[in-house]
């Protein structure tokens, strides 16, 4: 038995070190690349992103964060690959981010203001200069490095306008919200859903009531079936459409609905971020999304993406998008809404657009 | 008496088996990478490079073996006594969020007492929630899996709303605002050697407790009676040990190693507690317990292997142009692989005991013969 627990750790050693020899090879020729020169634009440029917690198919943040990225890769002949780090601490982030930068990645996109600790890491460590870094829903203000973009969006606007479609299409009845994690980009969210509602009530003659006992924070991103549970108690006390700001909880929202409309009562939901029409496709090509509170991260990555292969990466800039940059709104398609209704909500654009409408990004006078 | 020692039959040894386990998840690994069609020595050679390749990364894979080791000592010692902890999440957030609550409050105690502190007060916290399991299993047969899970959910829950009340981060309501550098387990000392890692003295507590650990288990009556509980509770009883006390104390030791864990995990690798999350290391402490057979020095290097396959996952996923989910398997099925060890135990001992039979049948052949000596 000695003998063959000899052999077994002679071979497990000779192995290690055939397996250091090589990684020794490659960090002598990571360390060169990195002074001469990993393509950080044009054609040889690597473009990667980090997934926040969740899977890369959230139908949310990273799911459209990968598919701007990815678009653009595709179309520029770029390679393209996402990491999902081992858990959300600022090192596990790190880690990320460096692994991707050692193996030639000199653009990533970071969705999530979960990330900020480590990108105000990454740029403090000098290590990576060239590398062009991307952050999502986030204002990172003055600690933005020369070669990083924080991005973030007024959620408010895109509220707004869901709340003005929702009022419209209904006419009367009473509308709830359930969100994710009480973070500003949620909040936000709520608070413009409320003025817009209230902006039809005041000019399109709609009669929705609000009761602030239908506007809660689930505390979590991913609880299906905490999502079902408040959707439940929410539409049985009568309230007809819920807006869902709220990841995978909002999932449990809008599978509610879903069943709530297949047993003919006449709820509906509102998505969050991306389109989320699919997400309450009921199987018979019907979908229990009234419309969609979005905002175009796919179009943020990708024209970041193309910034980066041109050599125009806006680096050190704080980027806050809206109506007038047409980055966020409802999608262009809404089966569920009407054309009348469609026409109201471009009007109601064109007027924050013009600055008629100004939609305030706090709770002042509002359900918080 | 060369004669009779030949006539001994083997048992595996626990090293031939954990090694044998490793090798086999590796060649597992490696199989899987084929089909793919990816080279298993290009593949293996970016794990290492994104663990050790250079001394930030070194001191990260420590970082994150450190835990690995805790919740594996905690788990090794509670099935020494016939128990599984599961509930190692959960006694790691407990610990966690008592030290964060030292380094939020605690501020301007003198650093030596500080660190003295947040580790008792996390191990004490930690302890009492594996206490509360180890109780309901001695007293009401509560199956301490059941309770451990429960008790999982609690201290999430718990967190959740301990956070936004004490350690609030008023940018950010879904974590704890973080812990000043000056108040967590990171040490110039040891980052001086590993400049910009998340290496910090978890590792040397990590350590000690393997020895401390290693010597209640070895050379205690305490350590006896943990085990006589866990290899026959009845018999146990019957020889007059106290079940019930040794289950609790075999629980709370367990659950205070997961609480040390939590406090080098919050307050050392990270500098903050994330609301409404389950960190995944309770579960990894299992896979390494099992690999490291129980053994506080084998749980120690099944911790390393596993932190370095942890810390080679993204330089993988990155570097073999393969998506994240399957270099997650990848590291999954060699980690799992590496936890069957029982398997290949059992495989020794079989082949062991035909190399024993022939011997013995060639021993008898020779007996039998005229010339043979044996019967002298």
């Amino acid at each position: 038995m000695k003998k063959t627990l000899a052999l077994l750790l002679i071979a497990l050693i000779a192995m290690t070190s055939v397996f250091a020899n090589g990684a020794s090879e490659t960090s002598a020729a990571a360390g060169t690349t990195a002074t001469s020169g990993v393509a950080t634009t044009g054609d040889g440029l690597m473009v990667g992103m980090v997934t926040d917690s969740g899977t890369i198919d959230d139908r949310s943040f990273n799911q459209g964060t990968w598919e701007g990225v990815n678009r653009a890769a595709q179309e520029l002949g770029l390679t393209a690959t996402y990491l999902r780090p081992n858990g959300t601490t600022t090192g596990d982030y790190t880690t990320a981010i460096y692994d991707l930068y050692d193996q030639g990645y000199r653009f990533i996109a970071c969705p999530g203001y979960l990330f900020e600790d480590a990108i105000k890491e990454v740029q403090a460590s000098g290590d990576c200069d060239d590398l062009m870094l991307v952050i999502f829903d986030s204002n990172l203000g003055e600690n933005c490095g020369p070669n990083t973009v924080s991005v973030s969006w007024k959620e408010q606007e895109s509220g707004f306008l869901a709340g003005v479609a929702t009022a419209v299409d209904i006419v009367e009845g009473s509308v709830g919200f359930v969100g994710g994690i009480e973070i500003p980009a949620v909040q936000k969210f709520n608070w413009g859903f409320q003025q817009g509602v209230a902006y039809a009530n005041a000019n399109y003659g709609t009669a929705i009531e609000m009761d602030p006992n239908n506007f809660v924070y689930s505390g979590s991103f991913a609880d299906l079936a905490l999502g079902g549970q408040l959707a439940t108690a929410m539409y049985d006390s009568g309230v007809d459409v819920i807006f869902a700001a709220a990841g995978g909880t909002g999932v449990g929202v809008i599978n509610e609905a879903k069943s709530r409309r297949l047993a003919g009562q006449d709820v509906w939901a509102v998505g969050v971020d991306v389109d989320q029409y699919s997400v309450g496709d009921m199987g018979n090509g019907e979908s229990c999304i009234l419309t969609s509170a979005m905002k175009y991260i796919d179009k943020a990555a990708y024209d970041l993406v193309y910034a980066a292969y041109n050599g125009t990466f806006p680096g050190g800039t704080n980027m806050l998008l809206g109506a007038d940059t047409e980055d966020l709104g409802i999608p262009t398609e809404n089966p569920n809404l009407s054309d009348a209704t469609m026409e109201i909500v471009a009007q109601v654009e064109q007027m924050i657009i013009n600055g008629e409408i100004s939609v305030q990004d706090n709770a002042e006078g509002l359900i918080p | 008496m060369a004669k009779e020692r030949l006539l001994k039959e083997h048992k595996a040894g626990s090293l031939l088996v954990s090694l044998t386990a490793v090798v086999a998840g590796i060649l597992a690994g490696c199989i899987l990478l084929l089909v793919l069609g990816r080279n298993p020595m290009e593949a293996m050679r970016l794990i290492i490079h994104g663990s050790v390749s250079d001394p930030r990364r070194i001191g990260n894979t420590i970082a994150v073996a450190t835990q690995l080791i805790l919740i594996g000592l905690s788990v090794a010692f509670g099935y020494k006594a016939g128990l599984i902890n599961i509930g190692g999440s959960g006694q790691m957030l407990v610990g966690g969020c008592v030290a964060s609550l030292w380094a939020y409050y605690g501020q301007g105690i003198p650093r030596p007492l500080y660190l003295v502190i947040i580790v008792v007060s996390g191990a004490i916290a930690g302890g009492l929630w594996g206490f509360i399991s180890g109780f309901l299993k001695a007293k009401f047969n509560v199956h301490e899996v059941v309770s451990c899970i429960m008790l999982n959910w609690t201290a999430l829950w718990i967190i959740y709303e301990t956070i936004p009340a004490f350690m609030v981060d008023p940018s950010v309501a879904s974590r704890s605002a973080s812990v000043p550098a000056a108040q967590s387990l990171r040490t110039p000392l040891l980052s001086q050697f590993f400049p910009r890692s998340y290496i910090n003295w978890g590792i040397i507590i990590a350590i000690a407790m393997v020895f401390v650990i290693a010597f209640i288990l070895n050379k205690t009556t305490l350590g006896y009676q943990l085990k006589a509980v866990g290899a026959n509770r009845f018999c146990a009883e019957y020889a007059g040990i106290k079940v019930s006390r040794n289950i609790i104390i075999s629980m709370t030791i367990a659950g205070a190693l997961s609480g040390i864990a939590g406090v080098t995990y919050y307050c050392g690798y990270s500098n903050m507690i994330y609301r409404n999350q389950m960190p995944n290391e309770g579960f990894d402490g299992i896979a390494v317990a099992l690999l490291g057979n129980c053994n506080p020095v084998g749980v120690f290097f099944a911790a390393l292997f596993f932190a370095i396959l942890k810390a080679g996952k993204g330089s993988l996923g990155a570097g073999a142009g393969i998506p994240p989910e399957i270099a997650d398997t990848i590291i999954a099925v060699i980690i799992y692989f590496s936890a069957t060890s029982v398997l290949f135990r059992r495989l020794w001992d079989r082949l062991f005991h035909g190399m024993y039979e022939k011997k013995l049948g060639k021993m008898n052949i020779k007996a039998a013969g005229p010339s043979s000596d044996v019967e002298r």
